[in-house]
């Protein structure tokens, strides 16, 4: 987790921060056009970029996608529920660079671009993690809070920003990387290999945070598609408050888990390798 | 005393570049001086600018030679945030500086960072928004500025800081003529300060007359340094650096006078053509006058119509007031006016971005509230201003086919136009390249060439040249009098008079929503006073031609006319 | 076109110290938390709605209110389908997730017109500078800033995209999802792009003008706590404590309610 701190030395990191953050909170604006869960959350395309903000500047393009969710809550939602959406959307930028090179054996290519299958594949799980992760968040602060059900808000979080990522990442990655590289930008190379964290054991790492994010989801909804049926078929019965915090304990280990796994993710070998790699020259 | 800029030397490649941007540069600045820097785009200006205060080569990864003395102490280690001190940068890119929540808080950022104490902090920035007169705007929002206040709102945040050298890259490229005049008064004025040592990095050669010295980068080396009045009558050297050479000097040296003899400005020329007692011709300006008419007759049925055309914003401003406007088959019309006259509020309505509070547009015949906008796309093509609004798509061929395709049509078909428009506009050969590897000029084409695939009848540009060298402008231009010498309605909102001078047949003026000058561009930029009620300035030759008393439009139409 | 909802106006909750503004939201949101019980939420909303009128921010309500509905709508609608109870109403539903669900709409909706109030009556630099002042690190509260000063420019650019793309002959309207959310293409990228490329200069205009150049740094902006402002937070702190404490003793709940 070093470099989610560091970054904050190099001013081209720090302005990332508010570029990406400023894009999405503006390009979240014109999402009225299909409402999933009125008030809650829409069809968003906008969505497609904490995944490129995050393989792309890494842990820019984490608080990035963190902050411009708490921006668009500015214009009108800023609540409670804004907490969950903060750490919920940090992660969702933050799995795609942390995960990444955890996906590759020692010696294999690992610039953040989508140029092989197995990158593309690598690409569209990292979505799928990173959308349930997201969602498990935001869902159980929410229904930690008593707002929302979880199982409700879970289902439609992952959809959403999975629907985003799978559809247009891939066609964003293949247009922006090239750019990105030209312009210097990839964090990979601006920032320096003793500032990112090392990879401990990022297998585990890996595998954790599938654990933790798929996990967290489907047990989850589980618990609370589960608890409806119990009260659908035992109306009347007094169900003790038990099912209140079924969810925001439940859901504990798993989300101990994603911190977990998080440590032990690295990403230094994304930089180290960025230096080894000759310049493209023109 | 100590040299205030000393270079020695000083070769910058940029990593991943073959070329390097500059070779072998040595230059001297004096304290108090005003020395301006010209080039042809990627001449190395930029990267000379960003030598100064350190960023190269700390910002960028690359590899430096030579050595840049600051006040006599080198560079070279020193970080940019300690010679931010001694030396404000201002980037032309203005809306890229800016970032601060209201005015006072732009122009105190840099005091901030310098641990200034709030009250010496105050009295600072006070007399910062005084030099650049935006007194009275401390709370305002920088996003509510006009272009020129926005520049202005730059260099205040920098001289606040007080550093004793002031380099400003391509201040006024982006700005309206208003805004360009406001900044010259500016630097007009600083540089009258002994204190200040002043570099200014400019295009407009018609705004370089005041500088002591001229340096002109070519090709990452200095081509010519030179005391500024001399160098712009060395009409060849700027020609040769595609520079746009000043047109008077042009002209004088055209009809043999020796480099020591040009006259520079209008006044200046006026005198010097009376004293050598050459006189135009009434007859060969006549021909003049029957060519304009005689092309006139030439245009086809009227294409676009607007009549009682207004438009109002939801708040109720009104962009656009009583319009009336005819716009023929074959012309080829230049609309002039500043930021905010209203002129691309105006362009806007003939492809139904925009439908009339009042009045109605008529395109083909019919209203433009009853076409769609695929419809009129048509029939009216668009060229934004900024290609990198559009460009989307990682080959040149794709982004071209886009509007094609988006039509409907088949593969082949769309190949056939893709190749016709790249024709058209220079690029054969480059339709798998990446647009962004391209340059700025190319970017332009490649912008052009996607709106021409769909074959429009009007093609409507909206400031072409803008941020253009002179040759990349010259290029431009030609291939748009090429596509309208090919049966293209031609429209162009700019604010380049030398442009609308040497391509443009007509000519409305736009002024706070409305049209106060409209006819052919002689008739029109014969009318100085009313021009300059609009703020803005016919280019010099055509300054020069009408107190002589009859307006040239060029270099070569004055030549052509005058007798002696 | 300004997203924000900052009104401009003189009140004395706009005097407050941002500090304390967002104390006070921060005890807004634990009050509207605390009761399910929606007569309870009714009295937290008439306290946040008298606040708002001292703030002269009730204005803002007007853009809010389609969420709020919504928010409510849907919120009374989810907990009737997924929460249990001991009264049945009609069909599968019981009175008491009804009630539950009426209570947390307001709850959601009280922390949300707090927030509204909030951002209603402190300026972007005021809440930038308040974070900084309460410790939280400068590069970020700077970030946090741009980001809030730039998003209306990047609304600009997008419309003026938008337009482009569109006399290019881009219809965003028709097709299904996956389509349209393909079309949004040509539109994000450009955004994206443009102003992604404006970073090399943002940050050499930031070091040349010494960001980060001394270990210490001074503010323009003055904040000071007053009187005042003390005053409104111990009032905040009096009623967050009787709010705690009347919980604690079992108000404010949804009898029979379970999830």
């Amino acid at each position: 987790m070093r470099e989610v701190f560091t970054m904050w030395r190099h001013t081209q990191m720090v302005v990332l921060v508010a570029l990406t953050a400023a894009i999405y909170a503006a390009t979240l604006i014109p999402t009225q056009f299909l409402p999933i869960i009125p008030g809650f959350t829409n069809v968003r395309p906008a969505n497609v970029f904490p995944f490129v903000f995050g393989l792309l500047f890494g842990p820019a393009g984490a608080w990035g996608a963190a902050v411009g969710n708490l921006i668009n809550d500015f214009f009108g939602t800023l609540g409670l529920g804004s907490i969950g959406g903060f750490v919920g959307n940090f992660f969702l930028g933050f799995l795609p660079y942390k995960m990444w090179s955890s996906f590759f054996r020692r010696g294999e290519d690992i610039e953040p671009n989508l140029a092989s299958r197995k990158k593309l594949v690598v690409f569209l799980a990292i979505v799928v993690l990173a959308s349930a992760v997201c969602a498990v968040w935001i869902a159980w602060w929410n229904d930690l809070l008593g707002f929302v059900p979880f199982a409700a808000l879970a289902a439609v979080i992952t959809v959403n920003n999975a629907l985003a990522g799978l559809v247009l990442g891939p066609i964003f990655m293949v247009l922006l990387y090239p750019r990105i590289r030209r312009w210097g930008l990839l964090w990979t190379e601006i920032m320096e290999p003793e500032e990112v964290s090392a990879s401990r054991l990022r297998l585990l790492g890996n595998v954790l945070m599938w654990v933790g994010g798929l996990g967290g989801l489907i047990v989850g909804l589980a618990i609370g598609l589960g608890l409806y049926e119990q009260g659908f078929a035992a109306a009347g019965f007094a169900a003790g408050g038990a099912g209140g915090l079924g969810i925001g304990l439940g859901l504990l280990p798993f989300l101990a888990l994603i911190v977990v796994a998080s440590f032990l993710l690295g990403g230094r070998e994304q930089v180290e390798a960025a230096r080894r790699a000759p310049r493209r020259v023109r | 005393m100590e040299p205030a800029v000393s270079i020695e030397g000083l070769g910058y490649r940029y990593r991943g570049r073959e070329r390097p941007a500059l070779r072998g540069v040595d230059l001297e600045v004096a304290g108090g001086e005003f020395v301006v820097v010209m080039g042809h785009s990627g001449a190395g200006k930029s990267t000379l600018c960003a030598a100064l205060n350190g960023l190269v080569p700390r910002f960028f990864r690359g590899s430096m030679e030579g050595e840049v003395r600051i006040r006599g102490r080198p560079t070279r280690g020193r970080r940019v945030g300690e010679l931010a001190r001694e030396v404000g940068l201002v980037f032309q890119d203005f809306e890229a500086q800016l970032f601060s929540t209201n005015v006072e808080l732009e122009v105190a950022f840099g005091l901030e960072n310098f641990a200034v104490e709030r009250e010496k902090m105050r009295e600072r920035v006070r007399e910062a928004l005084r030099m650049v007169r935006l007194e009275g705007f401390e709370r305002r929002q920088p996003a509510t500025l006009s272009g020129g206040q926005k520049q202005r709102l730059a260099i205040a945040s920098v001289l606040a800081m007080e550093p004793p050298i002031l380099c400003l890259d391509e201040p006024t490229t982006d700005l309206d003529p208003a805004g360009k005049q406001e900044i010259f008064e500016i630097t007009g004025e600083l540089r009258k300060r002994e204190d200040m040592t002043l570099i200014v990095v400019e295009h407009e050669t018609e705004e370089t007359l005041d500088a002591d010295r001229i340096v002109v980068l070519r090709e990452g080396e200095i081509l010519a340094d030179r005391p500024a009045r001399e160098l712009l009558r060395d009409v060849r050297l700027l020609e040769g650096a595609r520079v746009m050479p000043l047109q008077v000097p042009r002209f004088f040296g055209g009809r043999g006078l020796g480099r020591e003899e040009l006259p520079l400005t209008p006044s200046e020329g006026v005198q010097e053509f009376r004293r050598r007692g050459w006189r135009i011709d009434p007859r060969r300006h006549g021909e003049l006058l029957e060519e304009d008419r005689a092309r006139e007759r030439g245009y086809g049925e009227p294409l676009i119509e607007a009549e009682g055309l207004a438009h109002r914003y939801p708040n109720g401003v009104a962009a656009l007031e009583g319009v009336d406007l005819t716009v023929r088959r074959g012309e080829f019309l230049a609309v002039l006016g500043q930021n905010g006259s209203g002129k691309t509020t105006l362009v806007k309505h003939f492809n139904g971005l925009l439908e009339p509070s009042e009045g109605s547009v008529r395109v083909g015949g019919e209203d433009t509230r009853e076409q769609g906008l695929l419809g009129l796309g048509q029939r009216v093509g668009y060229v934004f201003q900024n290609p990198d609004h559009q460009i989307f798509s990682d080959t040149v061929f794709d982004e071209v086919a886009f509007g094609p395709r988006i039509r409907g049509l088949g593969d082949g078909e769309v190949r056939e136009r893709v190749e016709e428009a790249l024709a058209a506009v220079g690029l054969e050969g480059f339709e798998e390249e990446d647009p962004f590897g391209l340059t700025k000029g190319e970017r332009q084409r490649v912008a052009v060439a996607s709106v021409l695939s769909v074959r429009p009848e009007v093609l409507i540009l909206d400031e072409p040249t803008t941020g253009l060298d002179y040759a990349e402008q010259r290029s431009m231009m030609e291939l748009v009098r090429r596509l309208n010498e090919a049966g293209s309605t031609i429209i162009v909102v700019t604010h380049a008079m030398w442009v609308v001078a040497e391509y443009a047949h007509r000519a409305v003026v736009m002024r706070d929503g409305r049209p106060v000058l409209s006819g052919s561009v002689r008739e029109v930029f014969a009318r100085e006073r009313e021009l300059r009620a609009a703020a803005l300035r016919p280019p010099h030759i055509v300054s020069m031609s009408n107190a002589l008393g009859h307006t040239a439009l060029s270099v070569e139409e004055l030549s052509r006319i005058t007798e002696g | 076109m300004d997203p924000y909802l900052y009104l401009d106006r003189d009140t004395p909750v706009h005097r407050l110290d941002p500090r304390a503004k967002m104390f006070l939201l921060l005890g807004a949101f634990v009050l509207a938390f605390l009761f399910p019980d929606p007569l309870y939420g009714l009295g937290v909303l008439g306290l946040v709605l008298c606040f708002g009128h001292a703030a002269r921010s009730l204005a803002n309500l007007r853009r809010i209110w389609f969420i709020l509905a919504m928010i409510a709508v849907m919120t009374v609608l989810l907990w009737s389908v997924f929460g249990g109870g001991r009264t049945p109403l009609l069909w599968f539903v019981e009175l008491e997730p009804v009630l539950y669900g009426l209570g947390t709409a307001l709850r959601i909706d009280n922390t949300i017109i707090a927030g509204m109030i909030f951002l209603s009556t402190t300026r972007n630099e005021e809440i930038a500078t308040g974070l900084v002042r309460l410790g939280i690190p400068y590069r970020f509260a700077f970030a946090v800033s741009t980001a809030l000063r730039l998003v209306p420019t990047i609304i600009a650019t997008g419309s003026t995209i938008g337009q482009a793309q569109r006399s290019r002959g881009l219809d965003l309207d028709s097709g299904g999802v996956i389509q349209r959310v393909r079309k949004r293409i040509p539109l994000l990228v450009p955004v994206f792009v443009s102003t992604i490329r404006s970073t090399s200069v943002f940050s050499m205009a930031l070091e040349s003008k010494g960001f980060g150049a001394a270990p210490r740094r001074t503010y323009f902006l003055q904040l000071s706590v007053r009187r005042g402002d003390v005053v409104a937070m111990a009032v905040m702190a009096v009623l967050v404590a009787g709010a705690v404490a009347l919980r604690l003793a079992g108000y404010g709940g949804v009898e029979g309610f379970s999830r």
